[in-house]
């Protein structure tokens, strides 16, 4: 009996450990545009898009790029993989998850926050009057 | 109208009372108050239950009638909708889906008290469930689906003196003062991503289950209070079923849902929203097996208070997390912030309903039976026990992976989501643990198996387990060490089942429900390797009546087809082995909102889907504008130009006033030539106090054609010049062919192999959860019999 436990509480903690350790891996931190160019890892970048730079859809390539500013004021040109993102002109702000390669930023997400939903159906009621 | 709502708000609030004088009377009666008493608490009770019906009704009633003046009504419905979608608009918000919460609690709770009446079960049990109702009825107080849209929106709606002529839609507030108030004659309209006859469906499946989720806390704590450690198993066992089988039936829904119409590409994203609901079916599932092992063998009490404590927390926290908006920023999804009230009533709720449960637990831990476990490792008991913690661990994980912004935030103070890659990785060696046991825990014998006998069983399940997995192997290739054992057991789980099944089903038909289950269980695991780890996947650009070969298919894209005012179907040709099919994905263009909603299309043949979901569609034509990026030295062909970038230019002149803080200029070099003509176009960036300023160059090709080139970005190399590349635009001419092309569709397009093992193995699922409801229904009614011949 007191044999099982041990093996039991044993194979437990080394789950939770393991389990753990993913968790911390899993986590993709935020970070600016500078750093996530010193590290070279899988980062967040939050910011702002840059409307008055050029942004394009590559057909050819599934590729869409456009200018981005991030809270430290650094405009990085980035490549999603994909289409542009549903509510991208709504935006205020922009969440890209990638890697920074080669003087660009290579996204493999994007998430676009839009305004404040208080915001929006204040003006939302007036149109629907 | 404007009186139907404050009865309706005013309704909730009676309810609310009577819910909590139902807790109140019913305790009363299990403290052994007269049979007045109860009489009075299932008057409250029914009273309450009333209530809620009629106000949701009456919500119903205003969606229908298009009653913009209130606010949730005006916020998720619309004119245009048809009626099952407005139907659907009653639970499209929080109010709402509060609302149904409360209903489905509240209807459960009268088949909870006949149910329990005949079971001495009913003071207890129902005066819980009556301070549970009591809860979501605070929360509808609190989140009032009634509240009327000028009181949302003062500022906007409400006007004082005169009315102005031509103005509809108003009503007077104040005569006195002149105060009156315009209400808009539209609504806003359901999310188009919901527009759907899933929407009309799938919530209130799953609501069903999460209200059925609650009954077994209430059993668990019932029979703690009236020290009845062994028989309430049996009364509460049909009704983990039952919650199981149907929040199960939701889950796998909303995943259908997401892969049909909604393309995620798959059928599970591990997103908040699937997880909230998972986490509880997981803890429910564990308790079904921990209960078996108490019927057996009278061990486990502890655990199966637990657990049925546990499932019920776990739906509070797991609504905490999606709707206090605790998860904010971090997911595709956005999580609307609710208010403070919301927040706090629901951890609230969490420490009341814990400490409750909890509290009566560590009350009556010391004089719970400790029954010693007489079972062996080579036991059913060990195994279903082994099982239900493997599958309590996975729920552990999946909870931690979805409150991962709320330990980072609290770790780092800034929170950020996990990969979805953290869940597979976590939670597939307890997957393939979890599938052995539900084969091998089917095939052991109660107390203890004999290892021959053992050995003689899992003989023909181990064989053609392995045949499986090496036909896998063959036809579809190598993967993961880990998934093809994840295979092999989910395949042995089902042939194991099917043996055991057959014996079982020779013996007695009505006892087979466990097996079917588990068969189910294992087809769906091996439809979710074969068709998320053996998918193909390609992303095509399709230029109209062009086709394109890939992933062995055909396509060619055949033009569109406009549905109506926004939506667009865009047909492509496939064809495979000489069949030739549509499909039809859709787009959806909001040009009011600037948003593009999309939906997939797929065929489904017997073995595999092929899915189509669209990504954008490229107006013919032609571009006026190309953007190119060029490293230094090399060149990119646009339209008839040979562009090539020589290097930037930075003379000493303009470094140094640079270095003094005046203005100065960079020069990109570059080097056109259509062939015939050859210049240098110097692209300068000019900087200044007003910041960077691109000054774009001209190029006249030998056919009179004017090009114009500007910078983009410089991206300046200041270890090796030589790596140096710039990011610019050009302005094509108008009349330039060489750019012009047809309509361009982008698809991606994907080949899902047996994906309809998992559709299968559900349904099989489903009827393995009828069989065992039916079996265990009769068990409680028999016991319920032996107590009313002994009382």
């Amino acid at each position: 009996m007191k044999a099982k436990i041990i093996i039991g509480g044993v194979v437990v903690v080394l789950g939770i450990a393991l389990a753990a350790m993913n968790f911390l891996e899993s986590n993709v931190e935020y970070a600016d545009f500078a750093t996530a160019q010193k590290t070279h890892k899988k980062v967040q970048v939050k910011g702002e898009w840059v409307k008055e730079q050029s942004s394009s859809f590559d057909p050819s390539k599934v590729k869409f790029s456009f200018y981005m500013k991030d809270d430290a004021q650094r405009v990085v040109k980035v490549v999603l993989d994909g289409a542009k993102p549903n509510n991208f002109e709504l935006a205020t702000s922009v969440v890209a998850k990638g890697k920074f390669v080669d003087g660009e930023f290579q996204a493999t997400e994007i998430l676009t926050k839009c305004p404040s939903k208080y915001e929006g159906t204040s003006e939302a009621v007036k149109k629907t009057l | 109208m404007l009186l139907l709502g404050t009865i309706a708000e005013n309704l909730i609030r009676v309810g609310l009372l009577a819910a909590l004088c139902a807790a109140f009377f019913y305790y009363r009666v299990h403290r052994g108050a007269a049979n007045s008493v109860l009489r009075l608490a299932r008057t409250s009770y029914h009273l309450a239950t009333l209530l809620l019906i009629c106000a949701a009704g009456s919500l119903l009633y205003l969606i229908v009638q298009h009653q913009f003046m209130y606010k949730y009504v005006w916020e998720y419905s619309s004119t245009t909708l048809s009626l099952p979608l407005l139907f659907s608009t009653f639970y499209a918000g929080q109010e709402g889906s509060f609302s149904l919460w409360a209903l489905y609690t509240s209807i459960i709770g009268i088949f909870l008290m006949v149910y329990s009446s005949h079971r001495e079960y009913e003071a207890e049990a129902m005066s819980v469930y009556s301070l549970i109702l009591a809860f979501l009825l605070v929360m509808l107080v609190v989140k009032n689906p009634f509240e009327l849209i000028w009181n949302a929106f003062p500022a906007d709606l409400i006007k004082t003196g005169p009315i102005p002529p031509g103005v509809t839609n108003i009503v007077m507030l104040d005569a006195v003062k002149g105060l009156w108030a315009q209400y808009p004659a539209e609504g806003k309209g359901l999310n188009p991503l919901l527009q759907n006859y899933w929407m009309v469906i799938h919530p209130q499946i799953l609501f069903t289950g999460f209200s059925a989720m609650a009954v077994p806390y209430t059993l668990a704590v019932a029979a703690m209070l009236k020290r009845d450690y062994s028989s309430w198993i049996r009364v509460a066992t049909p009704w983990a079923v039952f919650g199981s089988m149907i929040l199960g039936t939701g889950i796998i829904m909303g995943g259908y849902w997401a892969y049909e119409t909604l393309g995620w590409g798959g059928f599970w994203g591990w997103d908040p929203v699937e997880n909230s609901s998972l986490i509880p079916w997981l803890l429910c599932t564990a308790s079904i097996h921990t209960a078996l092992n108490q019927r057996k063998s009278g061990a486990f009490v502890r655990t199966n208070f637990v657990f049925s404590l546990l499932t019920f927390m776990m739906v509070l926290y797991s609504t905490f997390l999606t709707r206090s908006g605790v998860l904010g920023d971090t997911s595709v999804h956005s999580f609307v912030d609710p208010g403070m009230w919301v927040y706090w009533l629901l951890l609230g709720c969490i420490a009341l309903f814990g400490s409750i449960g909890f509290g009566v637990f560590f009350l009556r831990l010391r004089e719970m039976p400790k029954v010693k476990s007489q079972h062996t490792i080579f036991s059913r008991e060990f195994a279903l026990f082994l099982g239900a913690f493997a599958l309590s661990f996975v729920a552990l994980f999946v909870a931690v992976g979805t409150s991962s912004p709320l330990i980072t935030s609290l770790l780092k103070g800034k929170a950020s989501a996990i990969e979805v890659a953290y869940y597979v990785k976590t939670n597939l060696p307890l997957g393939i643990i979890i599938c052995l046991l539900s084969g091998l825990g089917q095939l052991l014998w109660w107390k203890h198996s004999n290892t021959g006998s053992l050995l003689r069983s899992v003989a023909t399940p181990v064989l053609l387990a392995l045949g499986v997995t090496t036909m896998i192997y063959v036809l579809l290739g190598p993967e993961d060490l880990l998934i093809l054992l994840f295979a092999f057991c989910a395949a042995f789980s089902l042939f194991a089942n099917m043996q055991v099944g057959y014996g079982v089903f020779m013996g007695n038909p009505k006892f087979v429900g466990g097996s079917i289950a588990h068969i189910g269980i294992a087809v769906m695991c091996l439809g979710f390797v074969t068709s998320s780890r053996y998918d193909t996947k390609a992303t095509l650009s399709l230029e109209r009546g062009k086709p394109v070969d890939a992933l062995g298919y055909r396509m060619t894209y055949i033009g569109y087809k406009q549905i109506d005012k926004e939506r667009y179907a865009f047909n492509v040709e496939v064809e495979h082995g000489g069949v030739k099919k549509v499909v039809s994905p859709l787009m959806r263009f909001n040009t009011q909102e600037n948003s593009t909603i999309r939906n997939p299309d797929l065929i489904n043949f017997l073995n595999r889907d092929f899915y189509v979901a669209p990504v954008s569609v490229e107006e013919g034509g032609q571009d006026s504008q190309k953007s190119i990026k060029l490293m230094r030295g090399q060149s990119e062909t646009v339209s008839n130009l040979k562009v090539q970038f020589d290097g930037f230019e930075f003379s000493e002149a303009q470094r140094a006033a640079m270095m003094q803080g005046k203005e100065f200029t960079i020069d990109a070099k570059l080097m056109v030539s259509d062939g015939n003509a050859k210049k240098h176009l110097d692209l300068k960036m000019k900087t200044g106090s007003k910041g960077a300023e691109y000054i774009p160059a001209g190029f006249i090709a030998s056919d009179g054609k004017n090009y114009e080139f500007v910078i983009n970005q410089m991206l300046p190399s200041q270890d090796d010049p030589s790596k140096s590349s710039v990011d610019i635009v050009i302005d094509l001419p108008a009349d330039d062919t060489t750019a012009k092309r047809e309509e361009t569709l982008v698809i991606e397009a994907s080949i899902k192999p047996m994906i309809n093992l998992v559709w299968a193995g559900t349904i099989t699922l489903v009827i393995g959860f009828l069989l065992t409801i039916a079996r265990r229904v009769e068990e409680a009614k028999r016991e319920g019999d032996k107590w009313s011949k002994e009382t």
